[in-house]
């Protein structure tokens, strides 16, 4: 695969992340720390690809993340690119929309290739993947993965493509 | 407002546990539990486990009984204040006291805060809580003598007699020389007043905010709700959290209590109601 023109990030679309949803004690300290990390990898001029736009949740957990990190949201002359998206919400009896046996499965192959899923089926599974055809052709195993977990029984991922440490 | 309490200073937001410390053997509520020094101590220490901000040290009851000379009274707390001042530091010590001359004595041992719960009976009351740098607590009793009991007491308004009151207690304090942010008005609920009374008060009590004065509450266990719920004194904790929340959307800043972890939570479920405390931990939908 060519070496992408800016770096990317996967971030996702947890509500949690946004200033207005603050709690006391961070519900989601550590995924918060590693979006933070990755987002601060993408320069100063981002451009945030979320479903639903720029309007809805995910494209303003992007911008907020973004601004977070003292960075600008940008239509277009990106410095890097944001991706909003993540696994099933159905991984667990305690998920938000309950086991689904095949939330497993369904997960694993986004991690082979993340614009590979059916989007029917990420429906069923309540997956929020209709952002990640941006990354076609990408996999976890080749990003730098600053998160990988389902705490509350969604799959979140974290990761950096395009760029090293310290970049 | 920002509160500065003696030595002590809090923000705008945050609501204050004033925690109630009886070196008394006859007060309403505990009977006397805590009139032994140790027990006393002991009580100070409970509380702060729980979170109090503030201990409220009384040395008489209010109720009528065995009168209490100065000299008695301040045998009663001005050691007992030095003693908590040098174990807590970072602790508030109030002191429910009408008397100047107790003021001042336990001032010099380390008391934060006047709460004068008699309404301003003594005039000096101010001079010496401007002397020390002590914050003071005004109150409305209607103009009773210490230590009486409401009798066919009327008020044409209750709740203006009581902004009327306690603003004009507040500006002379601050006329004495106390600071702006050490004066806090109270409408005194059952002081001088019937159960009708203490119940408007509650109902209105964001009046008494809207004067800009900070206000505080003493509604623990007292008559107005058990009267209310027709509760005796050991029953009467739910009907206290429910003036409780009362006063807390009305937005009092300080909860004169004998139980602190059930106001605490009362009015941090309120506080966090009307938008002035974030949720401890909310991720419900939010995943």
């Amino acid at each position: 695969m060519n070496a992408p023109v800016v770096p990317m990030a996967l971030v996702p679309g947890v509500l949690a992340l946004l200033p207005a949803h603050a709690s006391l004690e961070d519900p989601v300290a550590p995924l918060r720390a590693a979006c933070l990390a990755a987002v601060g990898r993408l320069g100063p001029r981002v451009r945030v690809v979320a479903s639903g736009g720029s309007g809805g949740s995910g494209g303003r957990v992007g911008a907020a993340l973004v601004a977070a990190v003292g960075a600008a949201v940008v239509e277009s002359d990106e410095t890097g690119v944001l991706v909003v998206g993540n696994g099933s919400a159905r991984r667990t009896e305690k998920a938000p929309g309950h086991f689904d046996a095949r939330a497993e499965d369904f997960d694993a192959a986004l991690r082979t290739d993340l614009a590979s899923a059916d989007p029917a089926l990420a429906d069923e599974l309540w997956a929020d993947v209709a952002a990640l055809g941006e990354l076609a052709g990408r996999t976890l195993a080749e990003a730098d993965l600053l998160y990988d977990d389902l705490p509350f029984g969604v799959q979140y991922w974290v990761a950096v493509w395009g760029t090293r440490d310290g970049c | 407002m920002t509160l500065a309490l003696g030595r002590h200073t809090f923000g705008d937001d945050d609501a204050l546990m004033m925690a109630i410390v009886n070196r008394t053997p006859d007060s309403f509520f505990d009977k006397g539990a805590t009139w032994a020094e140790d027990a006393a101590f002991a009580r100070v220490a409970e509380v702060v486990a729980q979170g109090a901000e503030i201990v409220d040290i009384g040395g008489i009851k209010a109720a009528p009984g065995v009168e209490i000379s100065a000299a008695e009274e301040k045998a009663r707390v001005v050691d007992f204040v030095a003693r908590v001042r040098s174990e807590w530091p970072d602790l508030v010590i109030s002191v429910d006291t009408w008397r100047a001359e107790v003021g001042a004595a336990v001032c010099e041992a380390g008391a934060d805060v006047l709460n004068d719960a008699w309404g301003g009976a003594d005039p000096e009351l101010v001079d010496v809580a401007a002397q020390w740098g002590a914050a003071i607590i005004c109150t409305h009793t209607g103009g009773v003598t210490p230590r009486t009991r409401p009798y066919r007491i009327e008020y044409d308004d209750v709740v203006a007699s009581a902004i009327a009151d306690t603003v004009a207690y507040a500006e002379r304090a601050l006329a004495a020389g106390v600071a702006r942010e050490s004066i806090v008005i109270d409408p005194a609920h059952d002081f001088g007043k019937n159960t009708f009374h203490s119940l408007e008060v509650t109902r209105r009590l964001g009046e008494m905010v809207a004067t800009g004065w900070p206000v505080l509450v003493s509604l623990s266990n007292k008559d107005f709700v058990g009267e209310t719920l027709g509760m005796e004194v050991g029953d009467r904790l739910l009907g206290t959290l429910a003036a409780t929340s009362v006063c807390a959307l009305a937005g009092a800043r300080i909860y004169r209590v004998h139980q602190v972890v059930e106001t605490r939570q009362t009015v941090d479920m309120v506080w966090s109601i009307a938008g002035r405390r974030p949720p401890l931990r909310a991720i419900r939908g939010l995943q």
